[in-house]
């Protein structure tokens, strides 16, 4: 993976996305945020993300369907959910609309930097294979 | 579906030979199949990896000695249920339609942990706001908490005299909470603070506090407040100023007596009303209330406030009566804890109170009377709020009550105490017309094990202090650390021990965490020994001196019922306390009990058993087993399939006398090693570190041969297991008959019969710490099931000695290290390697303990001279 993963991250406390994205950018990501859904949609059609990490409850349009709108949009593009709300359904609905993972604040940077990789590197290998198969 | 799968491992395996070769596009196309797959594994086993230690951490919990709340609760079982649902994800791609059933069966578990763990939002019963303190009786208790019900009942039943008022009940409070989702948020804000970060958890505690005092309360609920005051106030024929007191629901668990962690609010008129109502409901949120619902496994939902709102009785003197002994199980004399003016100071712990003991048995008469200089008291500020007040010259060191006041106090006491059937903790006051007041009753804590008469061995040293009330009985020690400010709280060190000048609730905080509580100021019978008594921290209070007598971080021993306080640590006084589990029957580990009986308990334990299917999946841990396995079988089916064997699937080439294939998942081979088209790879053609470990480590040392009772030779233990199936547990599929290796380059699996068991080890070591891994299991042997259940168990303890948790059922063994960094895992799977080889028939010597001492000490000896990075 050479070129630096793209990271949208969209969550109403803008301190977190700060503080988290400037970290980010530091371990060589290329950061954009956005306070909200509608946001953070917008901001896709601009900046091809990798990897979306999405609170789960915001005000305006919730996690779950910013998650489906993002898959029906950009069925490549791999969501993470993060979120301080535990709740085992919400968790399980956003897998099963295709989020890559769920992880619950607070989560250690560590977790959530390998998470965001793992997403990366799973988006680039489902676009290599659409690649190789449009080839052959 | 599944017996599909089955069956195509069985096929005969023919991919080893006459294949003509493939192109250099179809080799880069199935690499990179190779690589989805293997990320798709690779996610896989990352996730079983989290999922068996968030499983360890949920066992742990349920032994209960760890303090942790309901929002931890849910938050671990969501996080066990998301990764087992990743594991299905993952073998579903591995193999498309060939688990569907699996998501059923996880839908079905999943149901059933559910209810468990999410909170049941209480539903608005449509109960009034406000009831009127005249029509409450102990059967309101839901409504308006055990404390307030109690009062009512004791006032309308039993006929005391108690403070005219009104009752703010439970249902008001779920309206509170309910409105604009305050409860949600305030949930969100818990989960997201780490308990053992203490600046965290204060920061937690004021902005979950703040954001309650700033969230307004439903109109309609301000309406019903203001009109139950201006009721009363028409009743009183004045506008009276009340006492705003907390009487919380769901604290009234066995043991639990919460006493003071929450606000009262004194003297408050009807433009503060509503404020002060809100502060109480807020105090359930202060730093000790939360740690205290931590430490008893109280559920936060559970605990729902109902508050007081009752005219303030104008006090000559006031305070706390014990029905009998708090501490000594024996003493059934009233204890009456006495001030002048309000008896807020002996509740506080903030000041020196007269104690009166009386005997109860008729006539009743003073037996006991300590009478305290007192040099301040508590009287109602003329506009709110309450102050110190001037005491008169006289009052100081005059009784606050008399003689035949202190007997109508422990006439009144005792009477409650019959009244309800169990010794009772009351406050009271006496007005200047010489009336009882009752303010206040609850049920007596008791401390467990009361401490009988104390002896105390001879040849103690001189002790720094000797005075002081045993507050809470016992023998503590540890390094001081005096709490004078709320600041010196965030410092203070576990197992400390906690010094203080005024013995204040809010320092029941620390409890948690220190192991004795010595005070200059404040009575047993304030809330603060209330809670260390039922904490079983040792508490000594009234050692005037204290704070100058001792230094922070010096160790000091605090005898409290020896009344004494020693430096250092004075072995003859310690004796060893059992830890207690604390968490244990509290209904935040009833909740994960019941959770943890769809999550923890693996029944799939054996793969080659007809049982071994998606539909027998009882719990989560089920699935997480079946999943890795088959991901492994699948990743082996594909790696072994014809049309990519060339790619793939290799012959050892090496001089043991023993054959090994290798299949590369990934990245495993060298550039060279993978160019190669003679079907076969050298080691160094291997790049996979754990398989070069625990290549190193199989072959580090020669082995000796079998122990001197086998007769046969090496090479005939060597072949037996493969050419004889019938010798071994189990078998069916090609995977588990041959010796394979699957390797990527951080990752390793080995299936393997060596002599007559089987071994499987898997390893993943990588540059991320928590994701490393070493798993291996052993079982079977040819010498009877006693002697090879004696191995197993003496494997597992051996790797226990280097890190691994190991656990043996039958002869089967289980162990597994996490978490260690690269070079130390590649030491342990050197470790692992070397008992591959040298633990080969030592089944045949487990019945002489000195043998296998001798066993241990050679494997010992060959281990020390691999380099232990440790």
């Amino acid at each position: 993976m050479s070129d630096s993963i793209r990271l949208l991250l969209v969550d109403d406390e803008t301190d977190f996305t700060a503080t988290l994205g400037r970290r980010l950018v530091r371990r060589g990501l290329t950061v954009e945020t956005a306070d909200c859904g509608e946001a953070g949609l917008s901001k896709l059609e601009t900046f091809p993300a990798d990897v979306v990490l999405l609170d789960v409850r915001m005000p305006g349009m919730d996690g779950l369907s910013v998650l489906h709108r993002i898959k029906e949009l950009y069925p490549l593009t791999e969501v993470v959910m993060l979120t301080g709300h535990a709740s085992m359904e919400v968790a399980i609905r956003g897998m099963e609309l295709g989020a890559f993972d769920y992880l619950m604040k607070p989560v250690a940077f560590e977790e959530l930097f390998y998470k965001v990789e793992d997403a990366a590197a799973r988006k680039r290998l489902q676009e290599g294979r659409i690649e190789g198969r449009r080839r052959g | 579906m599944w017996k599909n799968v089955l069956g195509a491992l069985r096929r005969p395996f023919k991919g080893m030979f006459g294949r003509q070769e493939l192109t250099r596009e179809e080799r880069a196309e199935i690499r990179k199949a190779f690589s989805a797959r293997y990320n798709h594994f690779r996610l896989l086993i990352q996730a079983n990896t989290r999922a068996h230690d968030a499983m360890g951490e949920l066992e742990e919990a349920l032994r209960g000695y760890q303090p942790y709340s309901m929002q931890y609760v849910r938050a671990l079982c969501t996080r066990i249920s998301t990764l087992i649902f990743q594991m299905i994800r993952h073998l579903d791609s591995l193999h498309p339609e060939a688990y569907t059933r699996l998501f059923e069966v996880f839908q079905d578990i999943q149901e059933r942990i559910h209810p468990h763990i999410e909170p049941a939002p209480p539903a608005d019963t449509g109960q009034p706001s406000v009831l009127d303190l005249r029509e409450v009786g102990r059967e309101d208790v839901d409504a308006c908490g055990p404390k307030v019900a109690m009062l009512g009942e004791a006032g309308n039943r039993l006929g005391l005299r108690i403070p005219e008022g009104f009752v703010v009940t439970t249902a008001a409070y779920g309206r509170v909470m309910r409105a604009g989702d305050l409860g949600d948020e305030i949930n969100r804000l818990v989960q997201m603070t780490d308990p053992e970060d203490r600046e965290a958890v204060y920061q937690l505690s004021s902005r979950i506090m703040q954001l309650i005092m700033s969230t307004p309360l439903p109109d309609e609920l301000v309406r019903d407040i203001l009109a139950a005051y201006d009721a009363l106030a028409a009743r009183l024929g004045r506008e009276p100023k009340l006492a705003v007191r907390s009487s919380a629901l769901g604290e009234d668990v066995e043991g639990a007596t919460f006493a003071g962690q929450y606000r009262s609010v004194l003297n408050v008129g009807r433009t503060g009303l509503i404020d002060a109502y809100r502060e109480v409901l807020a105090s359930k949120y202060s730093v000790q209330a939360m740690a205290y619902r931590m430490n008893r496994g109280l559920r936060d939902e559970d605990v729902a406030m109902s508050v007081g709102c009752m005219a303030m009785v104008p006090a000559l003197s006031g305070g706390v009566a014990y029905s009998r002994s708090p501490v000594n199980i024996r003493d059934d004399r009233v204890s009456i804890h006495s001030v002048w003016g309000l008896p807020r100071a002996v509740v506080d712990g903030t000041a020196a109170t007269d104690i009166f003991v009386v005997d109860r048995h008729e006539p009743m008469h003073m037996s006991e009377r300590v009478v305290a200089e007192k040099n301040e008291k508590y009287v109602c500020h003329a506009l709110e709020g309450v102050c110190r007040g001037d005491m008169l010259d006289e009052e100081r060191t005059a009784p606050s009550l008399t003689d035949e006041q202190a007997v109508k106090v422990a006439r009144r006491t005792v009477s409650i105490e019959e009244y309800f059937g169990a010794p009772q903790d009351i406050e009271w006051a006496v007005t200047p017309d010489g009336r009882f007041h009752l303010l206040q009753c609850r049920p007596l804590m008791l401390v467990k094990n009361a401490a009988g008469p104390v002896h105390r061995p001879a040849g103690l040293p001189e002790p720094l202090l000797a005075m002081g009330r045993t507050a809470s009985p016992g023998v503590g020690v540890g390094p001081v650390h005096v709490v004078l400010k709320s600041a010196d709280a965030l410092t203070f060190p576990d197992g400390g021990v906690l010094v203080l000048r005024q013995a204040r609730p809010s320092r029941a905080a620390l409890l948690d965490r220190c192991s004795a509580v010595v005070s200059e100021q404040g009575g047993i019978a304030g809330h603060l020994a209330n809670v260390a008594r039922e904490f079983g921290v040792p508490a000594l209070f009234g050692v005037e001196g204290a704070v100058k007598a001792v230094q922070n971080g010096r160790i000091v021993t605090v005898d409290a019922d020896g009344r004494a306080v020693y430096a250092g640590a004075v072995e003859p006084l310690l004796s060893e306390k059992p830890r207690e589990r604390i968490m244990r029957g509290s209904p935040v580990q009833g909740a994960l009990r019941k959770a943890a009986r769809h999550i923890v308990r693996l029944n799939l334990t054996d793969p080659d058993s007809p049982k071994f299917r998606p539909s027998q999946c009882r719990t989560l841990h089920d699935i997480m087993r079946f999943c890795h396995e088959m991901a492994v079988r699948e990743m082996f089916e594909y790696g072994t399939h014809d049309d990519v064997v060339q790619a793939a699937s290799r012959q050892l080439i090496c001089d043991v006398p023993k054959q090994f294939w290798v299949l590369n998942l990934d990245d495993g081979f060298t550039d060279e090693g993978a160019a190669r088209t003679d079907r076969c790879i050298r080691l160094e053609e291997i790049d996979s570190f754990p398989l070069q470990m625990l290549w190193k480590g199989m072959h580090a040392v020669t082995w000796q041969g079998p122990p001197p009772v086998h007769t046969g030779g090496l090479m005939s233990v060597m072949f037996e297991a493969t050419m004889n199936p019938n010798l071994t547990v189990g078998g069916g599929t090609k995977y588990t008959q041959k010796n394979y290796f699957m390797v990527s380059r951080n990752y390793c699996s080995l299936q393997s019969r060596f002599g007559f068991h089987f071994c499987g080890v898997e390893s993943l070591v990588g540059d991320r710490i928590s994701e490393n891994y070493c798993s291996f299991q052993f079982k079977g042997g040819a010498a009877n099931l006693e002697r090879r259940i004696r191995r197993a168990r003496f494997v597992g303890e051996f790797l226990e000695g280097f890190d691994f948790r190991a656990r043996v059922r039958e002869d089967n063994l289980f162990a597994r290290v996490e978490g260690l960094d690269r070079k130390t895992m590649g030491h342990r799977l050197k470790v692992v390697g070397y008992l591959i080889t040298h633990t080969r028939q030592l089944d045949m010597i487990m019945t002489s303990s000195a043998e296998v001492e001798k066993q241990r000490q050679q494997f010992l000896e060959d281990i020390a001279k691999f380099d232990d990075p440790a």
